[in-house]
This record gives structure tokens, sequence and C-alpha cells, in this order.
């Protein structure tokens, strides 16, 4: 980063309004969110058999953007917390844009999984009834510990950007600075503050390591504790991790490309910026599709009778299609793109960022339907709807429909929020500086 | 009009000759229906004949269900000596007991014959046939030492007499069929009509009394058709059912969870959330120091 005084620093990184381009944008996800709750409305009122989801396939692309969504949250812990804790500084202007997908994601998670229930009225008794033997109750109980931490993980680095905030009254607005007022006014700089703000910061992010590891984890044993062709695997808490960290580096790479061409943060994130996640997203594809071909080329190799139907379903019969595309778009275009340098430069990294989020996506429908539909006992006497998966126009809007809203989470956030912690990008210029 | 009066009469004429020629070929095409007997003495008290019926279709013997088989007593197939009227089940079987009204004829002769008529049908023309047996019974009994004994008596006049030289099967009953009480598959009867088979599975469970049931049999005979007798004895290990029900299991209901999952996911969940508690605790020292400073 170039040297910079403070003033110019503040100036580029406060909160700004919604230009033309940011209405449409806001303005289409609007539109998406209302199609989706239309929508859900429907579900409401008629059932879920407005869903394609019948006997079989009774988890279909809801739980598959669940899954999606949990995976991509992982990305606070990734980098927050492992790269803060490793004393990795160029990370400081990810660090927010990280936290923020992270709490949108893991919100549309728990919404989506409500959306998933034919009695959402019913939810509560998750609760109060709840069985601790039940990974459902393990996954609801992990989900809320991490959603509170990433909360306090995104607040705690807040509070001093909340001075600085205030201080520009007319340039964020009235109503704005009420909110900030009411967020952060306490926070006067003292060092006694700032002691035990980057205790807690150090804590939390300890604490959010084994928590993200244990949320996905408690997500794959979903399917891993369920005898079945496809999740009956001892991999499959590594294989999701790893798969999480994938799609979430990939998040934030084409969240920085947005941020820095929408808000000319050039000088903030930069090409050293794209760089280095380029080569920590080809590090995560390769691990990612080492995992895979763990996961994959074991029982293909065994080729057991009750698995082969489910594999042979992926490689070459009717979710191969989607399977390849997955596996090419999500891991190998990537990792071809981003060996080179010149791969790792913004708009390339971008679109390889974009490649891993959407075969990601496609990837988390493949681990949870294809397997539905391949039961141990054949399916018979039924009607052949129920052979075959594909989701109702309801089903396609609603999860567009949170996939949309939790865009608007991150773009309302930055709006009202410095997408880039101000106060950290000031203190560590002016050790740039003194260095 | 005279050539519409032609042609109407033509068509008429090819439209019966249709009928004809498809009521033809449908006769034709009806398939040979093979019909197999059998006799069964079941523990020397109930007593049934079995038809099984078959048929070639596409090369190749399938069962034939639905079947109507009239079964008679005696070679004779008159209405009196109706034992009963069966259909055949998916396995292409129909069997009927023999009924107390059959006594009579039963007790003519130590031989006897059974004749079992499927009805004809659109795909099957009637069908006939057959099985002559012996009147047989079979004896078991064990000793103390774990040997079984079996004796197969046959009846000559009024008299029971031992037979020699016929196939016996020992076994013990299990759920999914008969297990050999040791390695020898069968057993000859000897100048006695006698089969000797020593008891060689000691592991094997019973009931919660240790109780196993002895089975001896002939299956097929020729003369004697298929004759079965069973004994219990308590030579089994006893099986004590050790119920699970509203105990701490992974299965069980909520509030029922094993202690070990309870003290590890408690304590997991304590151990974040004091963490959690902890740094709100923090948050609200931050917002103390921060009055205190204006």
């Amino acid at each position: 980063m170039e040297n910079l005084t403070s003033q110019k620093i503040t100036e580029d990184l406060l909160p700004q309004e919604f230009g033309k381009q940011g209405k449409i944008w806001v303005a289409f996800l609007l539109v998406l969110c209302a199609i989706g709750a239309y929508a859900y409305y429907r579900q409401l009122s008629e059932g879920l058999v407005v869903t394609s989801m019948r006997d079989y396939a009774s988890w279909g692309i809801y739980i598959s953007n669940f899954v999606f969504f949990v995976a991509i949250s992982l990305v606070g812990s990734l980098i927050t917390a492992v790269l803060r804790l490793t004393n990795v500084h160029w990370s400081t202007p990810l660090t927010r844009i990280a936290e923020i997908i992270a709490v949108s994601a893991i919100t549309f998670a728990s919404l989506i999984i409500i959306v998933d229930m034919g009695r959402p009225e019913r939810f509560y008794n998750l609760f109060l009834h709840g069985r601790l033997q039940s990974p459902i109750i393990w996954d609801v109980i992990v989900i809320t510990t991490y959603f509170f931490i990433s909360i306090l993980l995104l607040y705690f680095p807040l509070l001093p950007d909340f001075q600085i905030l205030l201080r520009f009254k007319e340039k964020t607005g009235k109503s704005l600075n009420k909110l900030y007022s009411f967020l952060g006014s306490f926070w006067k700089n003292t060092p006694a503050q700032i002691k035990i703000s980057d205790k807690a910061i150090n804590i939390l992010s300890i604490t959010i390591i084994p928590v993200a590891f244990s949320i996905h984890t408690v997500t794959s044993w979903l399917f891993a504790t369920t005898y079945r062709p496809g999740w009956d695997s001892t991999n499959f808490g590594a294989y999701f991790i790893s798969g999480a960290f994938l799609v979430g580096a990939g998040g934030v790479i084409v969240a920085m490309y947005i941020f820095r061409t929408h808000y000319k943060l050039e000088k903030y994130i930069t090409n050293e910026h794209f760089d280095k996640m380029g080569k920590i997203l080809v590090l995560l594809a390769l691990l990612y599709l080492y995992f895979n071909v763990n996961e994959f080329l074991v029982p293909a190799f065994k080729m057991k009778k009750s698995e082969e139907e489910h594999l042979v379903g992926l490689f070459t019969g009717e979710f191969a299609p989607v399977f390849w595309f997955a596996i090419t778009t999500a891991m190998i275009i990537p990792i071809l793109i981003l060996l080179f340098k010149k791969g790792r430069k913004p708009l390339p990294a971008f679109i390889a960022g974009i490649l891993v989020v959407v075969g990601s996506w496609f990837k988390r429908y493949l681990i949870v339907t294809p397997t539905l539909l391949h039961p141990f006992l054949p399916m018979h006497d039924v009607p052949q709807n129920y052979m075959h998966y594909f989701p109702s126009w309801e089903e396609w809007a609603i999860a567009i429909g949170s996939l949309a809203g939790a865009l608007l989470v991150i773009t309302f956030f930055a709006r009202i929020f410095p997408i880039i912690p101000i106060h950290e990008t000031i203190i560590e210029n002016e050790q740039h500086e003194k260095a | 009009m005279n050539n519409m009066k032609k042609h109407n009469q033509l068509y008429i004429l090819i439209a019966l000759l249709s009928c004809l020629s498809f009521n033809a070929r449908a006769q034709a095409t009806k398939n040979d229906l093979v019909l197999n007997l059998s006799y069964y003495n079941n523990n020397n008290q109930s007593q049934y004949v079995m038809v099984h019926a078959k048929s070639k279709i596409d090369g190749k013997f399938q069962q034939i269900p639905g079947i109507d088989v009239r079964f008679y007593i005696t070679s004779d197939s008159s209405s009196a000596n109706l034992l009963g009227k069966a259909i055949t089940n998916e396995k292409g079987e129909a069997f009927v007991l023999i009924p107390p009204s059959a006594k009579d004829e039963w007790n003519k002769s130590a031989n006897q014959s059974f004749i079992a008529v499927a009805q004809a049908s659109k795909l099957y023309d009637e069908t006939k046939t057959n099985v002559d047996i012996v009147k047989a019974k079979l004896q078991i009994d064990t000793s103390a030492d774990k040997v079984i004994t079996a004796k197969l008596l046959a009846l000559n006049d009024t008299v029971w007499l031992p037979v020699t030289g016929v196939d016996v099967k020992v076994a013990v009953k299990r759920l999914d069929g008969n297990l050999n009480v040791n390695e020898t598959e069968t057993y000859t009867t000897d100048s006695t009509g006698t089969v000797t088979a020593e008891y060689k599975r000691d592991s094997l469970p019973g009931d919660a009394k240790g109780i196993l049931t002895l089975i001896a049999t002939i299956e097929d005979n020729d003369v004697y058709g298929n004759l079965t007798v069973e004994k219990a004895v308590p030579w089994g290990a006893t099986f004590q059912n050790t119920s699970v029900f509203d105990k701490r299991t992974l299965f069980a209901r909520r509030g029922h969870s094993p202690i070990w999952l309870e003290l590890m996911a408690y304590s997991i969940i304590l151990a974040v959330w004091l963490v959690i508690f902890y740094l709100i605790m923090q948050f609200i020292k931050i917002k103390k120091l921060g009055r205190l400073a204006d």
C-alpha cells in the first residue's frame, strides 16, 4: 500500500451512498427476494407439494443451498482468524468482507432450513423437544453458536471505526449517525479499551476456528451418520471443510473485485491481494480435489453393488453433466487459471472466483440429492416422478431469493459500515511509514 | 347400388373370416400345463396334498398362478371323492388338507391314490395328474447323551412294519430353514427302520428356556411322499432378551441419551458459551470505560 494520510484513508473508506448502479443492483436483488417470498407464500399455503420433493428425494435444493451457505460462512474463520493468528497483515482489508459474508451466509443457512420444513411454525419444538443424540440438534446448536461468535467478531473490530464515523456526521447522514452513536459512541480509544478489545478479538479468533470446523463437520455428519451410498464415508468431515474453505475463499475474491471496482479501492485492495488470495485458492482447490479423488476413486475401485448405481449415475449417468461441470468449474479451471501469475490479476482471479462459487453450489446439490434417488431397496410401485428430481419454480425462486437475500445483507452492510477497517488501515499505514 | 351391396357383403365375409381365424389362432396357442402332485404328512398330525403348476413360457418353465385345481382321494375323480378346490398362488402352488370326511376312504387300504385336476381355462386345457403312496409314519426319540433316533414305519395291511433303505434328514428347526444336527446331510434307515444321529450343535441358541425343535424329514419319496416329525429338546443355549427400551442409548427418546454423549456435548457447549459470555462481559466493561472517559 502506498503512503497515505489518515485523512485520505478515512475519506476513501467511509461508507458511500448508492449510485445509479448500486440502486439498480439493490432493486434487482429486492425483486428476486420478492419473487422468492411469493413462492414461499405459495409453499406455506399449498404445502410442500408445490416442490418437486417426494418420498425419495426428500432433500432437494433447499438443503443443497443450506450446505452451500454453511460452507461459504467458514471463510470468516479462514481470513479473520487463521490469518490473524498467524500474523499475516496483508489480509487486514479483507477481514470485514470475510466476516460479513460469514454472518449473512450463516443467517440464511438458518432461514433456508426453516423453509425446508413442512410446518415451520413448529420449529421451536427443535429447541423444546430436541434429542441430543440427533446430529440435527448438534447442527442447530453449533450454527447458533457460530452465528453469535461471527457477530462478535464483526462487531469488536468495528468499535474503533464508529468513533471515526461519528466525526463525519455531515458525510454519513443523520440517521446513520444515530445508529453509529447507539452502536459505538462509548468507544473513546483509551488504552484500557484497546487492550480489552484486542484481547477479545484474539479470544474470538481462537474460539471461532474449532467452532467453524464443528459447524461444517456436524453438517457433514447429517449425511455421514446415515448408512446410504454416497454418504457412508469417514472422509466426509474433512471433505466438507476443505470444500467450505475453497468456496469461502472464492466468494471473498469475487467480493474483493466488486468492492474494489465499485468503490474505487485499488489502493487498499491491491493486485498483491489478488495474487495472494489466488495462491490460497489454488492450494484449497488442490486440497479439495484430493479429497474428491479419495471420496470417489476408492468406492469406484471397489464398486460395491449397493454403491454402483449411485457412482455410475454420477460418472456417466443421469447426473454426469452436473458432476463433471461441478468438478471442472469448481476445481480444474480455477487451478489452471490461478497457477499462473497472470491468472492471479484481479479480473482473471475474479472469473476464477465466480467459477468456484457456481461450481461449488452444484457440488452441494450432487452431495445431497443423487444419494436419495439411489436407495438400497429398489424403488417400485411409485409414480414415475418420484424416481427423478428437478426443482419446481417455487424451489428455484426461494433458493435464488435466499441467495439474493444474502447478497442484500452484504450490500446494505457495505452501505452503512466501512467495508475495509478504517482504524486498522490507518494504524498499519503508520507502522508501514515508520518502518 | 348393386356394387355397394356386393362390397358390403364382401366386407362382412372378410370380418367373419378374420374373427374365425383369430379364434383358431387363440386356441392353437394354448400352452401345456405341467402338474406335480405330492403328499405331505407333518408330525403325524396334519396331512395334505399339494399341487405345483408350471408351464413353458418363452423357452423357460415358469410357475403358473391362478389355476383352479380340484383334488380327489382315490383314482376316481367323481364328486363323492372330492377333497377340495384350490387356486394356485404366485409360486404355482395349491393345496388342500385331507378332511375328516375322507376318513372312510382313507381307512380302506394301506395304499392311497390322489388325483389333482386343473380346470380348463383360456390359456390351458384340462390337465390331470395323480400320486400313489404307501401310508407311513416317522417317529423321533432322543437319549440323554444327545443322540437322536428316527424310525420309519409303513402300514402293511393292518400292521406297522419298519422300512429299510429310505433317506432321512435329521436337523434343528431355525428361522430360515433346517440346520443339520452335525456334518452328515442324510441318513439311511437300517433293517429296524431306524437312523441314529449325534447332536453336535452345542452353542446353538434356543428360546428363553433353551428349547430347540428337532425335526426328522423324508422328502419327495416315491413310495411314502413327504414325512416330517418334530420333538422339542432343552439342548439350546438360553436366550436372554435384554431389552434396551427406555435405557440410555443413541436411539432412545429425548433425555435418555448416553451419559458419555451428554458429558461431551454439554461440556463443549458450556466451554464455548462461557467464552461468549466472557466476551459479552468484556464488551460491557469497554462500555463502562467509555462512560468513565466522558
